[in-house]
């Protein structure tokens, strides 16, 4: 039989970083500690833990010892297995097979599972240590190596360090600004001076104090569990400080010199509040988990997207898996309770293919893409729900950290049979709170504050973790149920804050409400009481639960073996009380708690930033160029990852990711007709171009929504009915001795904001949730990393029939035309960063792609997705990076088909510019010879020009009047489109 | 008779095509319910009740233990009866991608007349080493005595799996399943006339998309009742799912080549039970 597992790790080792081992193979370990008997086991062995058709299994032996097995002495043996306290999935799956064979194993049963890897003909200079790291990551597993024949280490079983109970502390608050400060710093809690002064001010006042005491809480002081809940409570991951702050904003350009009370407010929620008065159709915007949109009469769709960036830096694969399955939790948690139907992913890497240093601590790109890629990849695969649209993006500067952008679509009944509108929350006080699902543990303490705090050497392993999709898939059941049947009167996700942040914002609706922390299963015993409230431990909700539904709640939770615990009540007494048993460890005020964090003051100050212009090279064909194009990260086929992720599960994905005959070809947006049976579409989309930000984070902004508006016209989308997702990752943009750019980092964001309003009014795409990451750092001083300012645009809507709507593949007999105007805007374009990169020019600096006149983009969007609609087009492919060149050989590789086109027409851009420049607002359309007047008849008015021809060869040749400047075969663009990010490491 | 038969699409631990596959039925004119396997473990629900068994696709349990494994358990353990006297009745039961690995897993693929739950054969990692979701073309066996597939050629559908290579200890088992016509369904070459795909070979990647042995896709029990395979018609059953949609005529009618095995299905219910 081959060995599929250890074959995996030999090409993967092969593809990055060029090492060929002869063989490696691959076994498969449990370690079981349970009241059964060895001897009993190995009776039944083949019926749990192995699978006697294809593997040899041995108990209380090691196969290495077996010489039938394994007839030479391996060169290098690793094993791999867990840190104690780390989420072990398939141990747990595997004792739960173990207690279906033997059901008196005991309460105290448990398996930990490991694997061994072993290699033949490992070249020399192998060293085995530097093997186990490439297999491992430290922070949450454990590797034991051999090597030359040396007997191989047994794993043992670790069991979780206990911890020792410490009970609630009191903090002295009336100390010095100085050790205010030290007490945030040292303690994690991620809080300013200003915010520490607030909290010491409310322990001052006369009747908060008499209030305490009345309780029997310190008068004069915080328990530790007051501080870390506020602390979680108002940390920038929770509260966003920095779009709610106070900005002083100066534009040296022109002179400006302004004050902005909170960008969120006046560039993202009020105009969307005004454009809610004109639509019926937006139900729920802000104040939930995700914003919610009616789609029909009987159902309504919603969306979120989040990031996790820190924990995905520390452990690509955990941290992408807790992100992929958080953001579903954020939608389970939405109204009454959504039902994901769609994932979409945008991921930002540092360069697979770099060469340079690594700064400590931080892993190669390749394996953060690995890592990420997989954990996402589990995540949904394993929960069922498709992931419809993504992108990945490459650039130096994410090394420092990776954006990891998870979204999800959520879709609800509007009305449940009950007669409740399900995008309303309706908790009463007296509602009991459960919290269902996982347990709590010690890992995921302080994830919400160290996402708010930049990545050091020190950041803490706790703040990982590993997500555990079936659990939460069995929950997502559960809860699907208890919603449908009417059980459910208030619903949230435990993420960031854990329980202090849950319960505390439900307690908002009825003003109050009390937790016993005593109640809360944990998965180890020991845990304190402030741990309990904020850890963050993954795979839970809370659920409220009217006193009359609670046996029902309960059954349905013992039928889907679903954990449920009864672990507060809502009340109406204005404060957020916490006791663990018989004491009360917290009592704070609900509107302090929520509304007491002051306001930040910031400085803002716009410099226009100076870059060396892009100039050219003088070439002789432009075909190289586009050879190479191809072939950028940026740009290139991300098939290998892309085909790993389940987009069909549903049975709704009308647009695929990969399109065309060959089924390879790139798709623009996702479409599905989530309603089996009916045609009746949602379009989902996403823009992000990150590097416009060098020269100006506002056409940065503006160009990432046109891209989500483009990508979903090419669907045929319903643009009378659209609702987009503000998605900002930013490095730290408050001015400090650790970042002195910090006032041109916020003038950056308050241009991208202001350009997201003007777009987003322009267009009538009201955003709806949002949401930001403001520390993407790493290190400080010299060393220190920023991403790229960064804003990610997701867009959904309607689509009124998914039969309707185009791809970007050629069909043969096709007139092609561009929508939109090319102009002469090169700056910070793909072609300008690949030539400064090969020395061939300067610098990337000019006109970056803008949006002057967004109405007109409109005007044209609205005809061609009328001619989509009509099906008279049923080929476009919207114009990005790199610009009409790359996106008509993206079409003929779709195709399989060739082409003659005449970049030659109106407007005053250069050759560079109509080839490969990356101006907004264009799309290029292939029409049928028979549809040609009807098209031109309905586009009428709207910017037009005709480029040319699919023709019956299997070459691309571009035009510039006269001049060929472009030949190319579609076979080598195929080669040189898949080629570069296949990473397969050849040979299946 | 049965006019309108009734399916119960098996739910939970991590199944996640119930939904679709549920509805693929409804489209093909039954009835069906989602039914979590705990309802059927418990004895509150019984098997009994229905005409026609769906086990979908998923993660059951994570795939951890070896796909289908330990929900394989589930139903081999505590199912046990009620699995045996619904097929003694004659009644149908598919096994889409997950659905088919418990059901081999269970040891009622390829299983025998009378079942006796034992495993025979296995789906494993593909020798690829990837989870992978592309189309694939299948062939079906005329002379198979499989019900679900009566009159169907060829299809085209997704596979959606990581662990989808099938293998059997010998030459020996594979010949007597194949003399027995329980080689429902394989991969072929897309390019070959339809009719003339299948072959013994085991095609080359992506064409057969996990290594399987004779590139077989699916295969039923030696009454034909019990039918698994890992690709899945019910994501091909309507027009718009296939990933050429755009370069064809739109068509009013919207169900798709996919549909025909369920609508199989619910007519032999119909003439049958």
């Amino acid at each position: 039989m081959r060995d599929v597992r250890g074959d995996s790790v030999k090409r993967q080792l092969a593809a990055d970083h060029s090492i060929n081992i002869d063989s490696v193979r691959s076994i498969v370990g449990f370690l079981i500690d349970s009241e059964i008997t060895s001897e009993e086991v190995s009776t039944r062995v083949d019926d749990v833990f192995a699978d006697p058709i294809i593997e040899e299994s041995a108990t209380d032996s090691l196969h290495l010892d077996n010489p039938t097995l394994f007839s030479e002495s391996p060169d290098i043996t690793v094993t791999i297995g867990f840190k104690a306290g780390v989420t072990d999935n398939p141990g747990k799956a595997a004792l739960d097979g173990f207690r279906t064979i033997f059901p008196e194993a005991g309460e105290d049963a448990r398996v930990s599972t490991y694997i061994t890897y072993v290699f033949q003909g490992v070249p020399n200079e192998v060293d085995a240590d530097w093997l186990s790291k490439q297999l491992h990551n430290g922070l949450i597993e454990r590797a034991l190596y051999s090597t030359n024949g040396e007997k191989s280490p047994e794993i043992e079983y670790i069991p979780v360090a206990a911890i020792e109970y410490t009970p609630p502390a009191t903090i002295d608050l009336e100390i010095s600004d100085e050790d205010l400060i030290k007490l945030s710093e040292e303690g994690l809690l991620a809080l300013n001076l200003e915010e520490m002064q607030t909290i010491q001010a409310h322990y001052r006042d006369p009747e908060v104090r008499a209030s305490r005491a009345a309780v029997g809480l310190p008068e004069n002081a915080p328990t530790d569990v007051e501080l870390e809940c506020l602390a979680q409570t108002w940390s920038e991951h929770c509260k966003h400080k920095i779009f709610a702050a106070h900005i002083h904003h100066v534009d040296t350009e022109t002179g400006e010199d302004t004050e902005i009370d909170s960008l969120f407010k006046t560039h993202i929620m009020n105009p969307t509040l005004e454009m809610k008065d004109e639509v019926d159709w937006l139900l729920s915007v802000f104040h939930d988990n995700s914003g919610v949109i009616a789609w029909d009469d009987e159902w309504s769709i919603c969306m979120k997207a989040e990031t996790h960036n820190s924990p995905s830096a520390l452990d690509p694969y955990g941290g992408a898996m807790t992100g992929i399955v958080g953001v579903n939790r954020d939608i389970l948690g939405t109204g009454l309770g959504a039902r994901p139907i769609a994932n979409t992913d945008v991921f930002c890497f540092g360069p697979p293919d770099w060469e340079g240093d690594l700064p400590d601590n931080l892993f190669h790109p390749s394996r953060v893409l690995r890592g990420v890629h997989a954990g996402v990849r589990v995540g949904g695969n394993e929960s069922g729900i498709p992931t419809v649209n993504g992108a990945i993006v490459f650039d130096d500067r994410y090394i420092g950290k990776p954006l990891v952008y998870c979204g999800t679509i959520g879709m609800m009944p509007r009305r449940l049979a009950d007669g409740r509108e399900s995008h309303e929350k309706n908790p009463q006080p007296g509602d009991r709170v459960y919290m269902v699902g996982g347990r709590v543990g010690y890992d995921g303490i302080h994830g919400a504050t160290f996402s708010s705090l930049e990545l050091t050497e020190e950041s803490p392993s706790s703040a990982v973790q590993i997500g555990d999709p079936i659990t939460q898939k069995k929950m997502v059941d559960m809860i699907l149920e208890a919603r449908d049947d009417g059980l459910i009167t208030c619903i949230t996700d435990n993420g960031a804050g854990g329980l202090s942040s849950s319960i505390g914002e439900m307690a908002e609706y009825t003003n109050g409400c009390k937790i016993d922390l005593g109640k809360v299963p944990l998965k180890q015993s020991g845990l304190s009481s402030w741990e309990i409230l904020v850890s963050e431990s993954q795979e839970r909700m809370t659920v409220a639960v009217r006193e009359s539904d609670v046996p029902a709640f309960e059954k349905l939770a013992n039928l889907h073996e679903v954990e449920a615990t009864w672990v507060a009540d809502f009340t109406n007494t204005g404060q957020f009380h916490v006791v663990h048993d018989d004491d009360t460890v917290a009592s704070l005020p609900i509107e302090f708690l929520h509304d007491g964090v002051p306001q930040l003051r910031l400085e803002s100050e716009w410099v226009k930033p100076v870059n060396t212009p892009f100039t050219p090279p003088s070439v002789s064909s432009h075909t190289p160029l586009l050879m190479r194009m191809l072939s950028r990260p940026n740009i290139a086929s991300k098939e290998t990852w892309v085909r790993q992720y389940d987009h069909e599960v549903i049975a709704q994905t009308a647009l695929k990711p990969f399109v065309g005959v060959e089924r390879d070809g790139p798709g623009d947006a996702g479409l599905l007709a989530p309603i089996h049976g009916s045609t009746k579409g949602l379009v989902v989309s996403n823009g992000i171009s990150p590097r416009y930000s060098d020269i100006d984070a506002g056409a940065m902004a503006a160009a990432a929504v046109d891209e989500a508006v483009r990508n979903a016209v090419c669907t045929g989308v319903d643009l009378s009915k659209v609702a987009g997702l503000d998605n900002f990752c930013w490095p730290d943009p408050i001015e400090s001795k650790k970042t002195p750019d910090g006032r041109f980092k916020l003038a950056q964001l308050v241009r991208a904001n202001r350009e997201l309003e003007r777009i987003c009014r322009a267009y009538f795409v009201p955003c709806i949730s949002g949401k930001d990451s403001m520390k993407n750092d790493y290190g400080s001083g010299e060393n220190k990393i920023s991403i790229p300012p960064t804003l990610l645009f997701s867009l959904f809507g309607d689509h009124p029939d998914v039969r309707y709507t185009t791809t970007s593949d050629l069909k043969p007999g096709e007139s092609l035309y561009l929508v939109g105007e090319s102009k002469q805007e090169l700056g910070a374009s793909e072609i300008s960063f690949m030539l400064k990169e090969s020395g061939e020019a300067d610098g990337i600096g000019g006109e970056v792609p803008q949006l002057p006149n967004p109405e007109k983009n409109l005007g044209a969007y609205k005809a061609l997705t009328k001619t989509i609609q009509s099906g008279i087009v049923r080929t476009a492919h919207d114009c990005s990076e790199g610009g009409v060149a790359v996106a008509i050989a993206e079409m003929c590789i779709g195709g399989r088909c060739g082409a003659a086109i005449d970049v030659d027409g109106p407007g005053d851009a250069d050759l560079w510019g109509r080839l490969w420049g990356e101006s907004l607002g264009r799309i290029m359309v292939g029409v049928k010879q028979n549809n040609r007047a009807e098209f031109l008849s309905m586009m009428k008015g709207h910017s037009l020009t005709y480029m040319g021809e699919t023709i019956d060869s299997d070459t691309l040749s571009i035009w510039d009047g006269d001049d060929l400047v472009i030949e190319a075969p579609v076979e080598d663009m195929v080669s040189a489109w898949k080629g570069s990010l296949d990473m397969t490491g050849g040979e299946q | 008779m049965v006019e309108t038969p009734k399916v119960a699409v098996l739910f939970g631990f991590g199944i996640n095509c119930d939904r679709e596959t549920a509805a693929v039925f409804e489209l093909a004119g039954a009835t069906s319910e989602r039914v979590h396997v705990n309802h059927f473990v418990n004895g509150d629900r019984d098997l009994s009740e229905f005409h026609i068994l769906a086990v979908p696709g998923g993660f059951s349990f994570g795939d951890h233990l070896g796909s289908g494994r330990l929900l394989g358990n589930r139903m081999r353990f505590a199912m046990r009866e009620q699995l045996s006297a619904f097929v003694a009745a004659g009644k149908p039961i598919i096994g889409i991608c997950n659905g088919f690995q418990v059901l081999v897993k269970t040891g009622l693929l390829p299983g025998k007349e009378v079942p006796d739950f034992e495993q025979r054969a296995s789906l494993t990692l593909n020798n690829s080493g990837r989870y992978e979701d592309r189309w694939v073309t299948l062939e079906f066996d005329p002379e198979s005595p499989c019900i679900w597939t009566k009159g169907i050629t060829r299809i085209e559908c997704p596979v959606r799996h990581g662990e989808g290579r099938f293998v059997m200890p010998s030459t020996v088992d594979l010949d007597s399943l194949d003399s027995n016509n329980q080689i429902v369904t394989r991969y072929v070459d897309p390019s070959t006339e339809p009719g003339k795909g299948i072959t013994d070979e085991t095609l080359p990647f992506p064409i057969c998309p996990n290594g399987s042995i004779r590139s077989i896709a699916g295969i039923c029990d030696p009454t034909g009742l019990v039918f698994g395979l890992m690709p899945h018609p019910e994501a091909a059953y309507a027009t718009f799912l296939h990933p050429h949609h755009t370069r064809n005529e739109v068509s009013e009618e919207i169900l798709a080549e996919g549909m025909q095995i369920f609508r199989n299905a619910v007519e032999y219910a119909q003439a049958n039970l």
